[in-house]
């Protein structure tokens, strides 16, 4: 599962529960206030009593009223946000066989890949959905040709995933702290 | 983890994102008169609303009932995040009126993962079946940085699938197979 998919889940699980909560403490109220009880829960006096002082237009209100929006705006950012893929599609090969790669052991493999390079102390790399672009650090500042050398490692890797969506690479290079 | 999961989740907060969205939009678009200056200066809850209930008692056991369902469906929404799409049993029933069958899926996950740990450059593997829009297994493969990749992938689909399907007796019994290439630890190049 992604990061995404997490943030997504801990907060349906927090707002399933905040509106299970919250509806029963409402009929919770209905019930008291039916055998004529107080307020057990909600004082929802006070609430009433706020709501018919307070105009559309005073500040509290509009920044209540703004907090709904931002808080509405954030759950369609959830709802609609895709992240990082959790696996890349492989070319399948028969019917009803699908083939994928993860994603976080694509990432690796191409690390792994570029830091085989004569002349690279180690990678690192992340792949999104179109991209996967890989930071490498060099032992010298200019070694000609380094980067086509990365470059090939990269791609040949990724040839041979086989990948359904071919993906760009992008390669940076950074010389090593030699200090 | 459940795919149906991450659907409910994206289809209930698009639904609560939209009404909280109309709800504030149109509560700042009547405090700045769009609807009418006299409009802003209203209190939040006029008294003609707010006497509604006033001498209509089935007026809050609406609400109750109405508050009941909402909890019901925040409960179901809840328990759905720790479902997981996983089954233990394979149903292979054909023809109900003849009895059931069904096999463990242990029993075919253990043989698929051990057939699969056979090939070379297969570090390790674990399988489950899985419920999402009917069975399929699932296969997960962790290789060596040094394997074939082409040449794994050519022995799961002839020899591990094709012997899975045998078992189950479904010859497009359909499988997923996510491969995880370098995933066991490559010793990174030291340059001195």
């Amino acid at each position: 599962m992604t990061a995404t998919s997490w943030v997504t889940r801990v907060v349906s699980a927090l707002l399933a529960l905040a509106l299970l909560l919250g509806s029963l403490m409402v009929v919770v109220e209905i019930v008291a206030a039916a055998l004529g009880r107080a307020p057990a829960l909600v004082p929802y006096p006070e609430w009433t009593s706020w709501l018919r002082t307070h105009s559309w237009n005073d500040w509290i209100v509009n920044v209540v009223l703004g907090g709904l929006v931002v808080l509405g705006l954030l759950f369609l950012l959830l709802a609609f946000r895709r992240g990082k893929p959790a696996s890349l599609a492989l070319r399948s090969g028969s019917a009803g066989v699908d083939f994928a790669a993860s994603r976080r052991s694509v990432e690796k493999s191409l690390a792994a890949a570029a830091a085989r390079t004569t002349g690279i102390a180690g990678a690192s790399a992340s792949v999104s959905r179109r991209t996967a672009r890989v930071d490498a650090r060099t032992v010298a500042r200019s070694e000609p040709g380094i980067r086509e050398a990365v470059e090939s490692g990269v791609r040949g890797r990724l040839d041979s995933l086989g990948l359904e969506r071919r993906l760009r690479t992008r390669v940076r290079l950074t010389a090593k702290d030699t200090r | 983890m459940s795919r149906r999961a991450n659907v409910i989740n994206r289809v209930v907060l698009t639904v609560l994102g939209l009404l909280l969205l109309a709800a504030g939009g149109l509560g700042l678009a009547l405090s700045v008169g769009a609807f009418g200056a006299w409009r802003a200066t209203y209190p939040v809850l006029p008294r003609e609303v707010s006497t509604f209930p006033d001498g209509r008692p089935w007026f809050w056991w609406a609400v109750a009932g109405g508050l009941l369902l909402i909890a019901v469906l925040a409960l179901l929404w809840l328990l759905t995040q720790f479902k997981a799409d996983r089954t233990t049993r394979l149903d292979r029933t054909t023809n109900a009126r003849d009895g059931y069958t069904t096999l463990h899926a242990s029993a075919l996950t253990d043989a698929v993962e051990n057939e699969a740990l056979g090939i070379t450059g297969v570090t390790s593997a674990s399988a489950n079946v899985h419920e999402h829009r009917g069975q399929h297994v699932f296969l997960r493969v962790e290789l060596a940085d040094s394997a074939d990749i082409g040449e794994v992938r050519t022995r799961l689909e002839n020899e591990v699938v094709a012997h899975l399907r045998e078992g189950v007796g479904d010859p497009r019994f359909p499988v997923t197979i996510e491969l995880r290439p370098g995933a066991s630890r490559t010793p990174q190049r030291s340059v001195t």
